[in-house]
């Protein structure tokens, strides 16, 4: 539970996400999805309620909750005056790494995420996809048992999605958790195998996706959930061109 | 069309107002003092309306209303100022140019720049109303100004938005705005050191002389050579005032047509090969935070300022000494401590020049020790090289090695001391910085006026715990040498204790307020 002054963000989210699945949280713009997520990943402070981790409480025991979270925030800055290859060396080091292992892991990272010849470059020199690629491999760079993502998909493009993706899949089969938000209704029905969709900061449904879409697809169902479609009416004047 | 420029742009100065309190009240500060300095202007220019010597009020009006010119040309370029009215924020809109242009040219006359100068310009008028003539012309003048100094001001703001679109350029005229105030210091002196009272009216004919031909002074001198009989010069100058308003005026359509198809520059990307800092320091926690603060130290402008300003401050405060008189040897004490002071302060708010970034230690879990001392070794170790150098420089001018000791154990003290209060403030009260990218003097006005002010309180904090240090040491100079090394041992002692337990604090507030951190961030 949290809310901003007058505003609740979000009023009592109920998740239980098993180990070993491909979450997807989904909502409209506003309906408390990232401020769902920081404080998964210990970055905002709740009002009231408990979020375990592998039975880690993450406001309690706050550092051993953080060791096996990795974590990619929306809209939050990076270190961008370092080169990518610097920044990478920076998560492995303060995640506690070695000196040897964040060397190899930057190094396949990049490979992975195609972002070797970018990696001697200043971050802030980035596109919005590379910067959300070196985000992403930052975020995984000390092998965490769940993995926090907020908009992944966003501004990269189809064949690094595609990459990203087959990434995450694998980590997913040898038991690590993925929880990510998008607002791709089509990314989540074919990548993850559970999700819930949040609006007003309550969830309106959560459990497998076959669960949740029914009959429907997830699209129709999460636009039904959202109290239908308005439909478009009286814009006539739009379809008479003004020259 | 032009009144709906107007409207938004005087909507555009309303919305200012609904914000927080305390960002109103700053506001409202700064329209009032705007309007109180155009008031005071405005009273001595009509005071100067019953000054007999027309030469001279013509001449010093000439030389600062060039200044006032080159102002509202250069400052944007300099500062970099936001600009809501850009060009290309209506380029998607279809407006002809013409009207684009003149709309935004006019409702850039709505704002406290433009109406203070229009208030000064109606004071000028006053001055010249010597005679129907005169007063026709100075009014004349007086609206050609205006429209000089928009124009100038349009087309400075939209160069810079131009040429500076690029980071890397936008972190460079920073710098060069910098450089540019460094080098006003010596033109200050000199200035200070002419003989006004026999010179000074000489001076300033010469160069009035100059700028009254120029676009930049013609204006402010045609009503003053109309008020002297010289009406021949008088209206040539208003010639060329009305040619360079003219011209400005064409520079503007062509920058805003420029401007409408031209988008962001492209810049060409730097490589750096390898680690850098990060290969030379050790792999744990605090050498590569430390790593970090120095490269940081070496690629963002805002760091960059702040260095610069440290060896500038004892320049502008010896400087004034000497020249009221002060023995030269004992100013040669002054330098290092005040670079001190300043090398202390410049970490007082490092944690939120690093702005949201700072989620990336709270998320990892980074122990509190680790982020405040990896921040310190930048400002330590430049303060050893400052500290070692510095004041072997200042002893060996000043003339007495006995007071060695007393110099570093001074200088310590205060170094050690601000660095243990910017360990604890950063962390606890972090205010606004600019966010990276940003001109560095877009200072953010600090809506929490409290911890803005905690802030200064620490950088007096590091002077008021190097008390003992500084008295040990006076004694030592003014009294009897002994006392130079009770100063040294006092200093580092005070300097020691007064780092660790700023650490020791800061890490433990760093511990427990990373959220808050990261809240006050996204606040800023």
């Amino acid at each position: 539970m949290k809310s901003f002054g007058q505003n609740v963000a979000v009023a009592g989210v109920d998740l239980e996400v098993r180990a070993g699945s491909f979450y997807g949280i989904v909502g409209p713009n506003g309906a408390g999805k990232t401020t769902t997520l920081s404080m998964i990943t210990g970055l905002l402070r709740p009002d009231s309620g408990s979020i375990q981790v592998h039975g880690i409480d993450v406001w309690a025991r706050p550092n051993d909750a953080k060791r096996i979270i990795g974590v990619l925030p929306d809209r939050l800055r990076l270190f961008d005056r370092l080169t990518g290859a610097q920044l990478l060396y920076y998560s492995g080091i303060l995640r506690g790494l070695d000196n040897e292992t964040v060397r190899t892991r930057s190094a396949d990272l990049a490979a992975a995420f195609g972002l070797e010849d970018a990696l001697n470059r200043l971050v802030a020199d980035y596109s919005a996809g590379m910067t959300k690629k070196i985000a992403l491999a930052c975020a995984m760079i000390h092998s965490p048992r769940v993995l926090v993502l907020d908009e992944p998909f966003e501004s990269v493009d189809p064949v690094s999605a595609v990459n990203v993706t087959e990434i995450l899949q694998r980590y997913v089969a040898s038991g690590g958790t993925v929880l990510l938000s998008s607002h791709g209704m089509d990314l989540i029905q074919r990548v993850c195998d559970h999700v819930a969709i949040i609006m007003h900061g309550k969830v309106l449904a959560a459990g497998t996706i076959d669960e949740v879409r029914g009959e429907n697809s997830l699209e129709e169902r999460f636009v039904e959930l959202a109290g239908g479609r308005k439909v478009a009416e009286g814009m006539e004047w739009l379809h008479s061109f003004s020259d | 069309m032009v009144a709906q420029f107007l409207r938004l742009k005087l909507r555009l100065l309303a919305n200012l107002f609904r914000r927080s309190p305390w960002q109103v009240v700053g506001i409202v500060i700064g329209l009032l003092y705007g309007l109180a300095v155009a008031a005071l202007f405005v009273a001595v220019l009509v005071g100067l309306r019953f000054v007999e010597d027309v030469e001279l009020v013509r001449n010093g009006m000439v030389v600062a209303g060039s200044a006032v010119v080159i102002g509202f040309f250069l400052f944007p370029l300099v500062v970099g100022i936001d600009d809501s009215m850009d060009p290309r924020k209506f380029a998607l809109l279809g407006i002809p140019n013409n009207r684009l242009s003149l709309g935004l040219a006019l409702s850039a006359l709505i704002g406290v720049p433009a109406i203070a100068l229009a208030l000064i310009l109606a004071g000028t008028v006053v001055t010249w109303s010597r005679g129907p003539g005169e007063t026709l012309i100075a009014f004349v003048a007086a609206v050609l100004l205006l429209a000089t100094c928009t124009l100038a001001s349009r087309v400075g703001t939209s160069l810079a938005g131009l040429l500076l679109s690029t980071r890397r350029a936008r972190e460079f005229s920073g710098m060069l705005g910098l450089l540019l105030l460094v080098f006003m210091a010596p033109v200050a002196v000199l200035l200070f050191n002419v003989d006004w009272a026999s010179n000074g009216p000489d001076i300033l004919t010469r160069f009035a002389g100059f700028l009254a031909w120029t676009p930049l002074g013609a204006a402010w001198a045609s009503p003053g050579d109309a008020a002297m009989g010289e009406w021949g010069s008088s209206l040539l100058k208003l010639l060329i005032a009305a040619a360079s308003v003219y011209l400005l005026w064409l520079a503007w359509l062509g920058l805003v047509a420029r401007m409408l198809v031209t988008p962001g520059r492209e810049a060409a990307v730097r490589q750096y090969a390898g680690l850098g800092w990060f290969d030379r320091m050790p792999s744990n926690a605090i050498g590569v935070i430390s790593a970090r603060s120095i490269t940081y130290w070496s690629r963002d402008s805002r760091y960059w300022v702040s260095l610069v300003m440290i060896p500038i401050v004892p320049v502008l405060v010896t400087l004034p000494l000497a020249i009221a008189g002060v023995p030269s040897h004992y100013l040669a004490l002054v330098p290092v401590p005040l670079m001190c002071v300043f090398l202390g302060w410049t970490m007082h708010n490092d944690v939120a020049y690093d702005s949201t970034a700072i989620w990336l230690h709270v998320a990892s879990g980074t122990r509190g020790t680790a982020d405040r001392i990896g921040r310190l070794v930048p400002a330590l170790f430049s303060g050893i090289v400052l500290i070692g150098l510095g004041s072997g420089v200042s002893i060996y001018l000043y003339g007495d090695w006995n007071a060695l000791p007393s110099m570093l154990g001074v200088s310590t003290s205060i170094l050690l001391a601000g660095l243990g209060f910017s360990s604890y403030t950063s962390a606890r009260f972090p205010y606004p910085a600019p966010k990276p990218g940003d001109s560095p003097f877009a200072q953010p006005q600090a809506s929490d006026t409290a911890s803005a002010l905690i802030q200064s309180l620490s950088f007096v904090g590091s002077i008021i715990l190097s008390l003992p240090a500084i008295g040990f040491a006076l004694l030592g100079i003014f009294v009897d040498p002994v006392w130079h090394l009770p100063a040294l041992y006092a200093g580092v002692g005070m300097g020691v204790l007064a780092v660790s337990s700023g650490i020791w604090l800061g890490s433990r507030v760093f511990d427990r307020r990373g959220p808050e951190m990261i809240a006050s961030a996204l606040r800023a």
